[in-house]
């Protein structure tokens, strides 16, 4: 029993699934649509949360006027819209903007002799979430407008210094934090089938009759489903570094990442699909683990920055490590209080605990008795 | 791969297995020598797959010892499964690849050698007649090509034993032939070969012993010819007109050679222990008290012993 049959077991276990979900087209398509359909999905919600739809009725059109408009666009959290009292009432009404600003008559006039303005805004507060950007983000603008025009007015300001060289808005964070789900379910249902289809279709018996290795067979299974998993992988990529223009400021870190992160997707979904001996039930699982483990691993940012025991939990997630280490490959920034070397060691120790996890399992399979 | 000192093919000792508080096996023991057909027989449920899957190193003894080719199988599982050919009930083929990829698979996993693999292949799927099949889907194939193309992928890797778990299952009758065929061309290439069945016909046909278990006890273990004289040595079944009296059912239950009567309306059922001389005897008494209808004698079967040994049929 050598290390050369041990290879030559893991590729035709591989090529043996490889050949086998090409033709089992249903759950192959499955798999890669479904990372796709995510993405597109979390996509739509941060392009529809990350600012507020808002009007704005110019009274005044001096060029104080324009520039405190110029001051809302700078603080990111208003899709602006110009346009008239009647038609911001009208937008109001039909639910498709969120609040109403209005510059009033006489602005410029009133700033250039420093007379009080009250600044009208309506609001429709149906969501807080969104009432709160209006509420900050106002307040925000007019500072903002101040310190532009009157530098000698405002005496108090924020003298920032910037831990990263460069911003990072949002829809950048998220969608790298969206790539690593997109990988994750990719990988989980693609491997979690594979493993599965095994178990429904008796062929299992074959393979633990075998005298191959364990983890050969499971090391095989994880090959085979990462290749499978580069396509779905590769259209995410290509969406989120294509379509929406997040691009990685180093293209073999990325590479890299991705085919790490690949590995231990596919690893756990093995895991997962052994367990599981049934692909109807991979499905809700692989979901049902990747959701929970997307939104509490630092998706919407470093899980350090939330509560003490969520941060805790989200510590003994794998989705944890693959944030950080895509936002360090994309961004060039750490998420977490581990370096990113450390981090690839513990994502390398995930992988190889889920390949000797799914080979215990395995070998500790029972059969029809 | 075999142990060279060993002269049993299997040497399971004292062998029990729990399920929880289920007792699937019970203190079984049992030899299969080299080169024999040993056939293992009992009801759904009695514990046969179980005593084969930990043969086959696939399950864990609760306790006891079993040893294949002179290997431990709870020590040298992967030295054990090389060593045999499984055809499992559920014939396990990969459905969407052709019968020729699943064979090139088998042959990674047992590490058959590469030179000479496709000629190897090639001479299996000859040798169930397949050849002509050999790049068809398996998804094609019926029942019966599919048990043969599982006979052929067990004996890919040479191995030393071969166990067949329900090997004609669910097949038709031609290739329920062809596949006995091929199990007797195995014994007398010198291989063993263990089966378990629920046909009692194949048992006869096949088996050098068999072993009768039933709630995971072994009942009985001989040759089919000696299981059936336990019995009796023959049967007959007449019928009289008219139907036979209690009191003549009486009278041939006090007979020495009878040891068994059982009657359905005209229809009498005589079990004999005894040679022509005891059937002429028994046969005489029947006339002397009625008319004689129609007689038939044969041989005790299969069905008859184990209904006789475990009080149940086989297929309860």
């Amino acid at each position: 029993m050598s290390l050369a049959y041990d290879l030559r077991v893991i590729r035709a276990v591989a090529v043996n699934d490889i050949r086998g979900s090409l033709v089992d087209r249903t759950f192959t398509i499955l798999s890669i649509l479904t990372p796709i359909n995510f993405l597109f999905l979390m996509i739509l919600f941060v392009l529809s949360g990350g600012q507020a739809p808002t009007a704005v009725v110019l009274q005044d059109n001096g060029p104080y006027a324009r520039e405190f408009v110029a001051a809302m666009e700078r603080s990111q959290s208003f899709i602006i819209q110009e346009t008239t009292a009647a038609r911001a009432q009208d937008l109001l009404r039909q639910g498709r903007i969120v609040a109403i600003v209005t510059v009033p008559a006489n602005f410029d006039a009133d700033v250039q002799s420093g007379t009080p303005i009250d600044l009208p805004v309506v609001v429709n507060n149906l969501n807080v979430d969104f009432t709160n950007d209006i509420r900050r983000a106002v307040p925000l603008s007019i500072t903002s407008f101040y310190g532009e025009e009157f530098p000698n007015r405002v005496v108090v300001k924020a003298a920032e210094t910037d831990l990263q060289p460069r911003d990072t808005n949002y829809i950048q964070y998220l969608s790298v934090s969206i790539l690593v789900v997109g990988l994750m379910l990719g990988g989980l249902l693609q491997a979690g089938s594979n493993a599965a289809r095994e178990h429904e279709r008796g062929t299992i018996k074959e393979l633990l009759l075998s005298p191959a290795a364990r983890w050969a067979i499971e090391t095989g299974k994880v090959v085979g489903a990462a290749v499978l998993n580069l396509i779905s992988a590769a259209i995410v990529l290509a969406v989120v570094t294509l379509v929406l223009g997040v691009r990685p400021l180093s293209f073999s870190e990325m590479v890299g990442f991705s085919l790490l992160l690949i590995a231990m997707f596919v690893a756990f979904g093995t895991l997962i699909g052994t367990l599981a001996r049934n692909r109807r039930t991979v499905i809700p699982l692989s979901m049902g683990t990747a959701l929970p483990l997307f939104f509490m691993s630092g998706a919407f940012g470093p899980a350090n920055w939330g509560s003490p025991v969520l941060a805790a939990i989200a510590r003994a997630s794998p989705v944890y490590y693959g944030i950080a280490v895509f936002q360090f490959a994309f961004h060039g920034f750490t998420t977490t209080p581990s370096s990113v070397v450390a981090n690839t060691l513990i994502l390398v120790g995930f992988v190889i605990a889920a390949i000797l996890l799914s080979a215990f399992v395995l070998r500790h399979a029972s059969v029809a008795h | 791969m075999t142990n060279a000192e060993s002269s049993a093919a299997v040497e399971i000792q004292s062998l029990t297995k729990r399920f929880g508080n289920f007792i699937a096996i019970d203190n079984l023991s049992l030899r299969v020598d080299v080169g024999e057909i040993f056939g293992l027989l009992g009801p759904n449920g009695s514990g046969k797959t179980t005593t084969l899957n930990i043969v086959s190193g696939l399950s864990k003894p609760s306790s006891g010892t079993v040893r294949v080719l002179g290997y431990d199988v709870t020590r040298d599982t992967r030295k054990v499964r090389g060593a045999l050919g499984v055809v499992p009930q559920e014939t396990a083929l990969y459905e969407e690849l052709s019968a020729w990829d699943n064979l090139v698979f088998h042959a990674e996993l047992y590490d058959v050698p590469r030179s000479g693999r496709d000629a190897r292949i090639a001479a299996m799927l000859d040798l169930v007649q397949l050849s002509d099949r050999r790049n068809g889907r398996v998804s094609a194939f019926s029942g019966g090509m599919r048990r043969r193309l599982a006979l052929a992928r067990a004996l890919l890797h040479d191995p030393a034993l071969l166990y067949l778990d329900e090997p004609t299952l669910g097949v038709d009758v031609q290739s329920r032939r062809a596949i006995w065929d091929y199990i007797l061309d195995q014994k007398h290439r010198g291989k063993t070969v263990l089966i378990t069945t629920n046909y009692l016909e194949e048992a006869s046909v096949l088996c050098d012993r068999l072993a009768i278990i039933d709630h995971g006890r072994l009942v009985a273990l001989d040759t089919p010819a000696t299981l059936k004289r336990r019995y009796g040595d023959v049967v007959l079944d007449l019928s009289t007109d008219p139907p036979p009296t209690p009191a003549l059912l009486q009278q041939l239950a006090a007979i020495a050679w009878v040891t068994g009567v059982q009657v359905n309306g005209s229809a009498l059922r005589l079990t004999i222990a005894g040679d022509d001389h005891a059937v002429g005897h028994v046969v005489n008494f029947v006339t002397q008290n009625a008319e004689l209808r129609t007689i038939n004698q044969r041989e005790p079967n299969l069905d008859e012993v184990f209904l006789s040994l475990t009080g149940r049929a086989l297929r309860d």
